[in-house]
């Protein structure tokens, strides 16, 4: 394997490739592609503080204590997060349970929610005057800080992890389940040394989803972190607080430090092991039946989180139609009307998501198949580079587009092109360890057989692989597209006059009071968002595909 | 077999072409149907022909054509206002985006070496300076600015002060009324007050190192008590706030749905959101601080001249009028009254606020506040 060749190899990789030119101009333009617009961006905002602005780094305990508190938080949010995607993904394949659509659904909503306005909505339900802890229970709970925090990001981002491990489990066997069972191994030994080990890419590639998200969160820790200092906030605000643009770049680049580490994590842990399940020859085997008590137990805990779910964007939607938020319950449409005069925006988002998805979906697959399956020597530069955007926070992302083309010969400011390129690039991770997780269950043997036959990389690419990755290549795309409807960070310096998008009014809304109106505008966008998918999920089932996220 | 491979690579470049590509039409077809919505409620510019030149009593602007772009650190409702006036009295089109003033400066400093916009206004002129430093800011003495206060004009001219913000005390009035008011307590009327110990835990506020807005109540405090006077007040403070924010208005949303019942906040702020109905009151109190509110030509945009006379506009009475009565704002001229429901510029008692000074001891007293106050919070 590539992580174990020295360098020499590479070299003769490297020269192999002589004889797949196509391989190489795709190699090649990727690389050009992502050093364009991600590497170089980047580049831009950390040559931007000078010395001295890094070495106020150094002498500044406030921002010791922020990147410890960010370390902390994405440590236990990850953990959270990782283990909620997991149990939803296993009630959602292997139990024999009613309501699997809800909890899908469920799982869908915080990934689809722009940011703030879902904050304010579990402050009206769980703060001090909360109405289901005050009113209801009568509990006096304090809901701002660690605690706090970590409940809103476990929700906020488990749906990440679980559309990856979901993905991943959906692809396993349950073959060498029945298997272990007829050797007479106990459920307990199945589930760990067959299971669990077909899991651990998925759970893995998810739980590096949910941390980059969780590090680079700063919406929640603003509304509920209380008075804890973290690395994005403290960042965010020295732009929005204090206007300075040197030492908020000092901080970002300080975030792209831990974001390395999960990397480095990432590959120790996954890397070393092969998980092949997916041999050419499918099963419809169902699942093997777990004990009932264990089953409604599972049942039970997955009911609990979907109903806390929905309460918190129910909330939201009846809020929408309320005079004031949180105070005049009375119903209204006046919010709604006010979004439709807004009609421009929406097309903006729904247009720009579409492109910037079906670009980033794209892009990601063919990364994911050289990186996976081919020997190219730079196997894991391609592989940083596909999940580089994920640890730069999607402001900076942004900043950096400004900075880097606002002049000839790439002049993009101002434009639709701007928006599109920046949502693109910011969904590559999510897009390339969905495509990840999927092809390391492809074993070789079927490619092999393909190469035997005569085929060359690009035939097995696309008669082999590619009718394999069907599934995990939709769910990537709709989920960029979700992700890019309701994506505030990235477009927050990009938009112009003419190219605004719909979470850009929540933004303006919510900074003016508007609540209301805000909670309409979310709603309807998580609307669009869901018929989208539904649409997507519809034209897939004439095909006999199953789209299931 | 080849074939279908290059095909596949012509989709991928087709799709960023398409991203570049589609941009003009894009934009094209976006700016038109924009235009329609943004103007729907201004008249034509007939109409506009028809307004006569200001007296020079009032200020003196040009008429001009063609159109301005702005970045808005007002409330869009605000801007929303001007734009339509400015239309008005001038002809020009204002396109506009709104976003947050940190949020400006930093896409104005980002797009410094090719403008994209002609005029940056909101928000204090603190933030003006650093830009003005950079040079991102064209020159440009308003003949209209000769009988303001001084503290308004920009020594060097890069930034015009025409709008002043107050420092306010927000109180939810329902929950004052239910919980503090049997008490005994009355609403508060100094900074002081803010001390009582009835207080604790329903008093919010933000955090100076994250916003700058808490830094100006911080010096506030600092200029009104003295130094050793006013560190101690700020500790005394700390005791009643249950969490510091990140930003200046944060606090503003928990105050209005009676999460919290009271914090400081800048008033312009908290007047948008007691106009949704929210049972907020907005308390000057004595000896407070104020911001100057800024507005300034961002150098090498595509309509300067248009830039120029949007900026004599924003200082004729007309202008400063609809600021006023569309914002809480104070205006900078003393021939336009004081906000509605305000107390007018003379009877507030505002604190001897020393910009230089509170400029050079930012870092010092943001470091004390931090090791003194934050860091001691569990």
């Amino acid at each position: 394997m590539a992580q174990n060749s020295s360098a020499k190899e590479s070299i003769k990789e490297m020269k192999r490739l002589k004889n797949e030119p196509l391989l190489l101009i795709a190699i090649l333009a990727i690389i050009a592609f992502i050093c364009l617009f991600v590497v170089y961006p980047v580049i831009k905002v950390v040559v931007f503080p000078s010395l001295t602005d890094y070495a106020k780094l150094f002498n500044n305990q406030r921002w010791f204590t922020a990147l410890k508190n960010s370390l902390l938080m994405t440590l236990i949010s990850t953990i959270s997060c990782t283990a909620l995607a997991f149990l939803f993904a296993y009630v959602n394949n292997r139990l024999d349970v009613p309501c699997k659509g809800l909890f899908r659904f469920a799982s869908l909503l915080p990934i689809v929610s722009p940011p703030f306005i879902v904050a304010l909505s579990y402050i009206l339900l769980f703060g001090v005057q909360g109405i289901i802890t005050k009113q209801l229970f009568g509990i006096h709970i304090d809901i701002y800080g660690r605690t706090g925090l970590w409940i809103v990001q476990t929700i906020t981002f488990f749906p990440y992890a679980y559309s990856v491990i979901n993905g991943v489990m959906q692809a396993i066997s349950t073959n060498l389940e029945y298997a272990a069972y007829n050797m007479g191994a106990t459920r307990w030994q199945v589930f760990r040394n067959v299971f669990w080990p077909l899991c651990r890419p998925g759970v893995a590639g998810g739980a590096l989803v949910a941390a980059i998200n969780v590090l680079t969160d700063f919406g929640n820790p603003m509304m509920i972190g209380g008075d804890m200092a973290l690395l994005p906030t403290e960042a965010y605000m020295q732009i929005s607080g204090w206007y300075d643009m040197n030492t908020a770049s000092v901080l970002a680049v300080a975030l792209l430090i831990p974001a390395l580490v999960l990397f480095v994590v990432k590959n120790f842990w996954v890397g070393k092991r092969s998980y092949v399940t997916v041999t050419g020859k499918e099963t419809s085997l169902e699942p093997y039946p777990i004990p009932k008590f264990i089953k409604w137990l599972l049942f039970g805990i997955t009911m609990f989180f979907t109903i806390f779910i929905l309460l918190v964007y129910g909330t939201l939607v009846y809020g929408a139609f309320t005079k004031a938020w949180g105070y005049d319950w009375s119903l209204t449409l006046k919010n709604v009307q006010y979004v439709f005069l807004k009609g421009n925006q929406i097309r903006n988002s729904i247009v720009y998501g579409l492109i910037a998805s079906l670009g980033a979906s794209l892009l990601s697959m063919i990364l994911a198949y050289i990186v996976q399956k081919k020997q190219v020597g730079v196997n894991k530069l391609l592989d940083f580079f596909a999940i580089l955007p994920g640890a730069i926070p999607g402001m900076f992302l942004g900043i950096g587009y400004v900075m880097a083309f606002n002049s000839q010969p790439l002049e993009l400011t101002g434009t639709a092109a701007i928006m599109i390129l920046a949502l693109m690039f910011w969904n590559i991770p999510t897009c390339y360890n969905s495509a990840t997780a999927g092809l390391q269950q492809i074993g070789n043997s079927v490619e092999d057989a393909a190469l035997n036959l005569g085929a060359n990389s690009f035939r097995s690419f696309k008669d082999v692989i590619i009718p394999l990755l069907k599934a995990p290549f939709l769910s990537s795309f709709v989920l960029s597209f979700l992700r890019s409807v309701t994506c505030l960070s990235v477009v927050i310096f990009l938009y112009s006059p003419s190219t605004t998008v719909g979470t850009i009014s929540v933004m303006v809304l919510v900074q003016s009071g508007q609540w209301g109106e805000a909670a309409a505008f979310t709603t309807i966008l998580i609307a669009i968002a869901f018929t989208v998918l539904r649409i997507t999920q519809g034209i897939l089932k004439k095909q006999g595909i199953d789209l299931k996220l | 077999m080849k074939k279908k491979f290059y095909a596949a690579i012509a989709l991928l470049a087709a799709v960023s072409l398409a991203a570049c590509g589609g941009t003009s039409a894009d934009n094209g077809s976006h700016s038109s149907a924009g235009s329609k919505t943004d103007i729907a409620e201004s008249p034509d510019s007939g109409v506009a022909a028809d307004s006569s030149a200001k007296s020079s009593a009032t200020g003196t602007v040009k008429k001009g054509s063609g159109k301005l772009i702005v970045y808005s650190a007002l409330n869009e409702d605000n801007t929303i206002a001007l734009k339509d006036q400015f239309k008005k009295d001038t002809g020009i089109d204002i396109e506009y985006i709104s976003l947050g003033g940190g949020d400006a400066v930093a896409r104005v400093q980002a797009e410094m070496s090719n403008p994209k916009a002609d005029f940056l206004v909101g928000g204090s002129v603190d933030l003006y300076g650093s830009l003005a430093d950079a040079g991102a800011f064209e020159q440009y003495d308003s003949p209209n600015n000769d009988d303001l206060d001084p503290k308004f004009n920009d020594p060097n001219h890069y930034w015009q002060g025409w709008y002043m913000g107050l420092l306010s005390i927000i109180v939810n009035e329902d929950r004052f009324k239910e919980e503090l008011s049997p008490k005994g307590v009355s609403y508060p009327e100094t900074w002081d007050d803010l001390l009582d110990p009835n207080y604790k835990d329903v008093f919010v506020w933000s955090n100076p190192t994250t916003a700058g807005g808490a830094y100006i109540a911080t010096a506030c405090q600092l200029f009104r008590l003295g130094d050793e006077k006013g560190w101690e007040y700020l500790k005394n403070l700390d005791k009643n706030v249950h969490h510091y924010y990140k930003g200046a208005g944060d606090v503003i949303s928990p105050v209005a749905t009676g999460e919290f019942i009271a914090s400081i906040a800048w008033a312009h702020d908290s007047y948008k959101t007691q106009q949704q109905g929210y049972p907020l009151k907005i308390i000057i109190p004595k000896q407070t601080a104020y911001e100057i509110g800024g507005a300034a030509i961002i150098k090498g945009g595509p309509n300067t001249e248009n830039a120029k006379i949007f900026m004599d506009w924003l200082l004729t009475k007309d202008a400063q009028e609809l600021s006023v009565s569309t914002s809480y704002r104070y205006p900078v001229r003393s021939d336009v009254a004081a906000p509605e429901g305000l107390p007018s510029l003379d009877e507030v008692n505002l604190v001897n606020y020393d910009r230089t000074k509170a400029a050079d001891m930012k870092e010092d007293v943001l470091k004390k506040f931090d090791e003194e106050i934050i860091s001691k919070r569990t």
